[in-house]
């Protein structure tokens, strides 16, 4: 089967002549113009776009294509345009995309009007043998704008190859162009100012091994506050629960680098941002826990048994009730002056250039030496309190382990530039594996407490509930069991994550050379 | 994916009028669908304009595989395919004779388009012979025009009595009226009694129209060239009564 040809039309053409001119040869039917709308959807953070994705909603259906290709991936009928991959109606479509987008609210980017008028080129008995669609795309109710993009394509008709052969060559040699470049989707999101791609929450920046280990550290610093800006705007109008939670990772590493990248800055400083951002971190806590609660409504209520199913339904009421309130506390917050002068003078710090002072003995240091020190002896440090828990294994222990691996997966990542790119990503996928398995335990455990002691905080009428307080207990019961399921695997990850090739791996980049 | 017949065994009764205009109603709701023109006449083949032409004729049909899948064509509508009928298929009945496991060779031919389309029309020549029996091995429903009249009625009870005796799960075969002429007495009365006597009749009528022999002049299904008429909304109503009594499951 052959395929569709895409042509570019050369820089003012004019429609009607090159009609006229294919007509001299061809019998031609013009059938009537069609216009259409498309709406192109992504993430906030460009989920699909990263994943060379495309989705757009035309009339009444979502399509699915790859980017810089034309056929379609899967479609899908909607009724609306989904918010969220939950809102989608069960299909492959959704499948392919549930594991990409997860629970990012989809945004719409730019809304798309295209014309097309379509020519059927007949033969003799008056059979379509190929068709012509020219079609021109312009923003949505921009209809006396020029085109963002026009497109000749040329439809075989299954069949008859020979026209549509014929027909390829003429196109050619009439000096239009096939192309297969991606046009459209880049064209019209410059026209409402969006760049894709151009935002994500991973740290992505480059430094030099001989830089100052204080310049250095201004730079990881600066591109976190940048995170903390884009999604602090954000997190008021509530699209979805990832603005918060990047703003919090963002907040998290802050606190981090100052306490880990040490004597950089002078003491005093340190100190009184590190308790800055402490309390910027709290002013978010319960509205984050409730969130991940509710994300999970749909897990908790899979692990109860199908009759205690809808009892759960007042503990979500509650969580919900108690949800929106923290928000409107995380409003006030970032609204409040504390909120701004912290940012304020954090700013400026940042952007001061840097003195030498007493208290900053590493603060000259060239970054590289101080990256090494500091993550070789952090990864001493989650070797040796890992294998004490292979001795013995407290919960408390295994708590303390999961501090240390996330201080030691986060100056691996801000000093990910400054090492080989591929053994890196080796070592951050290894300690990846663990810290999954340190980080679900926790998460477990404190889930399966914060259930237990909830019964109190619910309404006199709802406690009485025989049936809630029953299925409550279930779910504690079932996160109990899945935590130990947790921890018992803790042992054979902790094990493959300190294997001598990994020992090996991490001496060979972090070990002074000294 | 469903395979469906407009079979008889008697001519002139609508067969090929219903599977072209059925065919285009299937593609327009938007389900991929062949039209495989068997009959030698080529009727169908005519009404959407393309040649009646095989690759290797009936010996490539019976033969099957790449050749046949290179025969097909796109019709001028939107999801409708036609594998044209050709004039060596006069003597697909000798053909089938020749080969192994002779009455299942049809389903085996048609066995690669079924994952590419959801419905597949096939337009029947006039038969009661072994190529009637393949047909009847390889669709899930064989589709049969019935004309109000004695001639018809009896030509029904036939091949009722053919099933049986080659035991032929009559369940797949299901009537309707066509060219009907509702003036007429007889007409009336012989619905109301085959409808009462079989199971199976779908409750649809096919008037006798002129909207409906227009076909041969303007060379398309109905709903193309006249989609408010009379005949149009006939083939639509017995459309709806195929997927609703057939298609959807109870």
């Amino acid at each position: 089967m052959q395929n569709n040809l895409k042509f570019k039309m050369p820089d003012g053409h004019n429609e009607k002549q090159f009609i006229d001119k294919l007509a001299d040869q061809y019998a031609l039917k013009k059938e009537p113009a069609v216009v259409e709308k498309f709406t192109i959807c992504d993430t906030f953070d460009w989920r699909l776009f990263n994943n060379s994705l495309v989705l757009y909603a035309s009339a009444n259906r979502l399509f699915l294509r790859k980017l810089a290709a034309d056929e379609i991936l899967h479609s899908a009928e909607i009724t609306s345009l989904p918010a969220f991959i939950w809102d989608f109606p069960e299909s492959e479509l959704k499948r392919q995309v549930a594991p990409i987008i997860k629970m990012r609210a989809l945004l719409r980017l730019v809304e798309v009007q295209s014309r097309s008028v379509c020519y059927r080129i007949l033969n003799a008995d008056q059979k379509t043998v190929a068709r012509l669609a020219y079609a021109e795309f312009r923003r949505w109710r921009r209809k006396n704008k020029l085109p963002l993009v026009t497109h000749l394509w040329l439809k075989p008709v299954k069949g008859y190859p020979k026209y549509m052969r014929t027909l390829a060559k003429q196109l050619q040699e009439a000096g239009l162009e096939i192309n297969k470049k991606e046009e459209l989707y880049f064209k019209a999101l410059e026209v409402v100012d969006k760049k894709p791609g151009d935002y994500s929450a991973k740290i992505n920046i480059q430094l030099d091994p001989q830089m100052r280990s204080d310049q250095a550290t201004k730079v990881i610093l600066r591109f976190l506050l940048q995170i903390m800006r884009i999604n602090a705007a954000q997190i008021e109008d509530d699209l979805d629960t990832e603005f918060l939670h990047d703003f919090r990772v963002a907040i998290r590493r802050t606190r981090s680098a100052l306490g880990q990248i040490k004597y950089v800055f002078p003491a005093k400083t340190t100190a009184r941002f590190k308790k800055d951002f402490a309390y910027m971190g709290k002013l978010s806590n319960e509205l984050r826990d409730m969130d991940v609660y509710l994300l999970k409504e749909d897990t908790y209520k899979a692990m109860l048994p199908p009759i205690l199913r809808d009892d759960i339904d007042p503990l979500f009421a509650h969580l919900r009730k108690k949800r929106s309130k923290a928000l409107q506390k995380v409003i006030r917050g970032l609204k409040a002056k504390k909120y701004t002068k912290i940012m304020k003078d954090w700013e400026a710090f940042l952007n001061k250039p840097q003195r030498d002072s007493a208290g900053a003995s590493n603060a000259k240091l060239p970054v590289i030496d101080l990256a090494r020190n500091r993550i070789h002896k952090k990864y001493r440090n989650v070797v040796q309190v890992g294998s004490q828990i292979i001795e013995n294994s407290e919960d408390e222990m295994l708590h303390v382990l999961r501090i240390h691996c996330k201080k030691l997966r986060y100056l691996m990542e801000f000093f990910s530039s400054l090492f080989p790119r591929k053994k890196m990503n080796t070592l951050i996928e290894q300690l990846k594996k663990l810290q999954d398995n340190l980080g679900d335990f926790n998460d477990l455990r404190v889930q399966r407490d914060y259930l237990l002691d909830i019964i109190e905080e619910l309404p006199m009428a709802q406690r009485q509930s025989n049936k809630m307080i029953a299925a409550i207990g279930s779910l504690v019961g079932a996160l109990d069991k899945e935590k130990q399921t947790v921890k018992d695997a803790f042992a054979k990850t902790f094990i493959d994550f300190a294997s001598p090739a990994n020992q090996a791996l991490f001496r060979e980049l972090f070990a002074s050379t000294a | 994916m469903t395979t469906l017949a407009l079979y008889s065994n008697k001519g002139g009764v609508g067969k090929t009028a219903a599977a072209v205009n059925l065919s285009y109603l299937a593609a327009q709701s938007g389900a991929k669908t062949l039209i495989c023109d068997l009959d030698p006449q080529s009727s169908a083949s005519y009404y959407f304009r393309i040649k009646p032409k095989l690759k290797a004729g009936a010996k490539g049909f019976i033969r099957g595989g790449q050749q046949i899948y290179k025969s097909v064509k796109g019709t001028d509508y939107e999801n409708l395919d036609l594998l044209p009928a050709d004039f060596s298929l006069r003597n697909l009945d000798i053909a089938f004779d020749k080969v192994k496991r002779s009455k299942k060779r049809l389903k085996k031919i048609l066995k690669p388009f079924k994952t590419e389309y959801d419905f597949i029309f096939l337009d029947c020549p006039v038969t009661i012979s072994i190529l009637a029996e393949n047909i009847l091995n390889a669709v899930d429903y064989a589709l049969v025009p019935m004309i109000p009249t004695t001639l018809s009625v009896r030509a029904y009870r036939q091949l009722l009595s053919f099933c049986h005796n080659k035991n032929y799960d009559t369940g797949k075969i299901y009537s309707f009226f066509s060219m009907v002429d509702r003036h007429k007495k007889m007409h009336r009365e012989i619905i109301a009694t085959v409808s009462k006597t079989y199971n199976r009749v779908l409750q649809s009528f096919i008037p006798y129209l002129a909207q409906v022999e227009k076909m041969g002049i303007y060379r398309s299904p109905v709903a193309v060239f006249s989609p408010e008429s009379v005949a149009s909304r006939s083939y639509q109503n017995l459309w709806d009564k195929v997927q609703n009594s057939l298609l959807s499951p109870q």
